[in-house]
């Protein structure tokens, strides 16, 4: 291929959207750096210095993207089958419990079992968080939108009322749980690092749901669902039963997402591990085009960013909330240049 | 008062309009005639500013339009009337008529308004209530509320895109005769149709598109159907009338006491029962609205009727929904091909593919073969000409024919033994419909049941060995295609003739 032909295809592809905008709320960011008396190159520097300039960085920064991966991925077949499940949050805090719990119950269980078995419930808990929702869609009429919001509410404050209680840590003075026997924990990737298996599991997870969308049957149908709800009952698809289960794995790879973030990272469940995670995992899905694989980098450029701004934070004095503007104008630029492309009219 | 001179307009490397001149004096009526991708939207869409042209003129009243919006064309006179209507259903004619409209003012007068509507009403006879939901009119009166919208928005060149698709013959007639008080009026009508009937009947002259190029213009009276149609196509197009048969076979459709309500509860088929043997065509006209939609839609498995049952093949089909219906054989061609028969966003290999992926060789295993699906689709392609680049392009990019072609193919080919066909030519040209007749046609020979529900009579009338009636949600009348009386067919569309016994004799079953 031509450097002629590269470049074409870099202007037209499919990544030119996203990495305008990463681009533009950059440089809208830089403004309010540079408003704030520092020097925005300085602290991009930091900011990538944070994110990679270690191994042990980038190792924090895999970590801190992996549940980003699972929860976003499970968004991104939901919204592709235009279910609205924003119900992330709440479902990743129910996988982390059960899976604290499963950890903590079945701590006779042989070595490699006991993570997987942890992982399994985990998934389920998420699963099923979702089914409620979804249960309540089908019967009862009340939007998606709504019912996955509200039981984030009421899923992180069961996650609060059980480490008040049974599951607490006695004497710890701060609700999180005992810490989990070390044969619960995953395995380290790279040894001397905080890098752990989950990363290899969220990447294999994108590529099973990436062959799923567009290789199944079961994918075809979702895919007919979020174009068009008449042509897919025209086509047979069972729009009830589509939708219980689409809720249910994507409420199943949250769940998986609390799972790994509490047996990777922290070892035990502490309060409010997952804030911010359902709605991060949103935006990720939708800075990917709902395309599972490009979920990969959408979500490691959330994951870097986040430890970068941290490191920024401590060496250059800009406040770390200042990611949060760069997440949140990179939406905004990736939403209008979607809203773009819909307004163009045919040809 | 309008002229258009060398409009030229390509979109990549097709040329919708290559040189176009277009002329329309005050006071005449001109119809514009064409295949489907001739290119008549296109220039229609030119005149009204919402494409710019490559090269070209245009004026109206001696005034030039250049680089126009769709606003300086309305200002400039020019009203458009679109197939599909521009109104907000659950807004009264008069709201509609107020929407949008600067001249409305600042602040709202609905009774202003109002008197204005019945005033255009009354002139032009559009029998239009101004207080009316527009959301409970039939189409051919949402139709007057475009008409009086232009009209009110001083409009003196009218253009109307395919007026006639979605009217019954009565209102088709009224369209008619409202279109000739405007011309009496000194306003001048664009009259675009596939339909040369309505051209001939209603138009002072015609301009003939075929390809992007005008390739003929003349005076209604110096021309006959046969050459208009010729030079639409350049080629002839006969009535196929196949021979009727003396025998059918077996009865492989059989609708028993069907029954359904709409959304509102309110009852639109009441009691509808036939059946349809091996080798016919049993046609079902009507006007728009008479119970056809939700009959095709229980017999599709698309809604759940209220009571009665559906058998394919000896088969109950009526609890099993789309996937029982496919599995007996039955396929189904509907009447909405934008947001039900198709998927455009989808390629054209996945709208192909779009009801089979559960079976084999679509489905593999677990798994959906997307080679077979691609090797599907090219067999297709070929076998119906369904012109696209590959099958890999999305549907939405294909023309409105190509895209017919497409559910045909799909719907079609497998050979079904019952096929139900509601509205298959809707908006189609006149070679596009032959297409789809010959199709139909290879199928009943086949020994296959066609139930083909359709509001065009002359069409149901070329391919039914049997041709039925529905009016208010019942089957009124069931004739054999020879004993076919067009004086009555038209009395019992229009709910003057009541069931006779010898029809309901006709059923084939009873109810």
């Amino acid at each position: 291929m031509t450097g002629r032909a590269l470049a074409g295809l870099a202007l037209s592809g499919p990544l030119v959207r996203p990495v305008l905008a990463v681009v533009l709320a950059f440089a809208l960011a830089s403004i309010l750096i540079v408003l704030s008396g520092k020097n925005p190159l300085v602290a991009y520097a930091a900011l990538a210095r944070g994110a990679f300039g270690s191994w042990d960085r980038a190792a924090v920064g895999l970590n801190r993207a992996t549940p980003y991966l699972l929860a976003g991925v499970g968004v991104a077949l939901c919204f592709r089958a235009r279910v609205i499940n924003i119900g992330g949050e709440g479902q990743i805090a129910l996988g982390g419990l059960a899976a604290t719990w499963a950890a903590l119950h079945l701590a006779g269980a042989p070595a490699v079992v006991l993570p997987l078995a942890a992982l399994a419930a985990g998934a389920a808990a998420g699963g099923l968080w979702a089914a409620l929702a979804a249960v309540i869609r089908l019967r009862r009429g009340v939007h998606e939108v709504l019912v996955t919001l509200l039981l984030n509410f009421v899923g992180v404050l069961i996650v609060s009322e059980m480490l008040q209680g049974d599951l607490g840590e006695p004497g710890a003075g701060f609700p999180q749980s005992p810490l989990l026997p070390r044969v619960a924990w995953l395995p380290r990737l790279v040894p001397g690092t905080d890098l752990h298996a989950g990363i290899v599991f969220a990447v294999a997870v994108l590529v099973v749901a990436h062959v799923v969308l567009w290789r199944t049957p079961f994918g075809f149908r979702l895919r007919i669902l979020g174009c068009s709800p008449a042509a897919a009952a025209y086509a047979g698809v069972a729009p009830a039963r589509a939708f219980l289960s689409v809720m249910l794995v994507s409420g199943a790879l949250a769940g998986l997402a609390g799972g790994v973030e509490v047996l990777g990272v922290h070892y035990r469940l502490i309060e409010g591990f997952s804030h911010g995670f359902g709605f991060n995992a949103v935006a990720i899905a939708l800075l990917a085009g709902l395309n599972p694989l490009a979920v990969l980098p959408a979500g490691l450029f959330f994951g870097f960013l986040e430890t970068g701004a941290l490191a920024m934070q401590r060496a250059v004095g800009v406040p770390s909330p200042l990611l949060a503007v760069i997440q949140g104008l990179t939406m905004v630029f990736v939403l209008c240049a979607m809203g773009l492309r819909a307004a163009r009219p045919r040809a | 008062m309008l002229r258009m001179y060398g409009i030229t307009k390509s979109y990549g490397s097709v040329r919708a309009n290559r040189g176009i001149d277009l002329v329309v004096p005050p006071r005449r009526i001109v119809g514009l005639l064409g295949e489907n991708g001739s290119g008549k939207t296109t220039l229609m869409n030119i005149l009204f500013g919402m494409v710019r042209p490559d090269a070209g003129t245009i004026s109206v009243h001696d005034r030039s339009l250049v680089r126009h919006s769709p606003r300086e064309a309305i200002a400039a006179g020019i009203g458009m009337i679109h197939q599909h209507f521009m109104l907000v259903p659950a807004m009264s004619v008069t709201e509609n008529v107020m929407l949008g409209w600067e001249a409305a003012g600042r602040w709202l007068r609905p009774a202003g308004i109002a008197a204005q509507i019945r005033t255009a009403s009354a002139a032009y006879g559009l029998d239009l209530d101004p207080d009316a939901l527009v959301g409970t009119l039939p189409l051919g009166l949402q139709q007057r509320v475009e008409i009086v919208k232009a009209i009110l928005r001083g409009a003196e060149l009218l253009i109307l895109d395919e007026p006639t698709s979605s009217l019954s013959p009565p209102e088709v007639a009224g369209l008619l005769a409202i279109l000739r008080r405007l011309r009496e009026e000194g306003r001048s009508v664009i009259f675009i149709s596939h339909k040369l009937g309505e051209i001939l009947e209603v138009c002072d002259e015609v301009v003939v598109l075929r390809d992007g190029v005008m390739v003929g213009r003349a005076d209604v009276g110096t021309i006959t159907r046969e050459q208009l149609a010729r030079m639409m196509i350049d080629r002839d197009v006969g009535a196929s009338l196949p021979p009727e048969r003396a025998a059918f076979g077996a009865e492989r459709l059989v609708v028993a006491d069907l029954a359904a309500v709409d959304m509102e509860g309110v009852e639109r088929l009441r009691g509808v029962s036939f059946s349809v043997r091996a080798g016919e065509v049993l046609a079902l006209a009507g006007v728009d609205g008479n119970g056809q939609n939700e009959l095709a839609d229980c017999i599709g498995g698309l809604a759940h009727p209220m009571r009665g049952r559906v058998f394919v093949d000896g088969t109950d089909v009526t609890e099993g929904g789309v996937r029982a219906r496919l599995a007996a054989g039955l396929r189904h061609v509907p009447a909405d091909r934008r947001s039900t028969g198709l998927v455009g966003e989808m390629t054209v290999a996945e709208n192909l593919a779009l009801r089979d992926v559960a079976t084999p060789p679509l489905r593999r295993g677990l798994w959906l073969d997307v080679a077979a699906m691609s090797e599907v689709a090219a067999r297709r392609m070929a076998q119906f000409d369904i012109r696209a680049t590959d099958s890999g392009v999305s549907a939405a990019t294909l023309s409105g024919g190509n895209q017919q072609k497409i559910v045909l193919a799909r719907e079609l080919a497998s050979g079904p033994g019952v096929l139900l066909a509601v509205q298959p030519t809707r908006g189609l040209d006149p070679g596009a419909t032959q297409f789809v007749i010959d199709q139909i046609l290879a199928l009943r020979a086949a020994g296959a049941a066609v139930l083909y529900i359709s509001t065009e009579l002359e069409e149901a009338l070329t391919v039914a060995d049997r041709l039925g009636v529905m009016y208010r949600g019942r089957l009124v009348g069931v004739m054999r295609r020879h004993e076919v009386d067009l004086t009555r067919i038209g009395l019992m569309m229009a709910g003057a003739l009541a069931e006779t016994p010898d029809a309901a004799a006709l059923y084939g079953v009873g109810a």
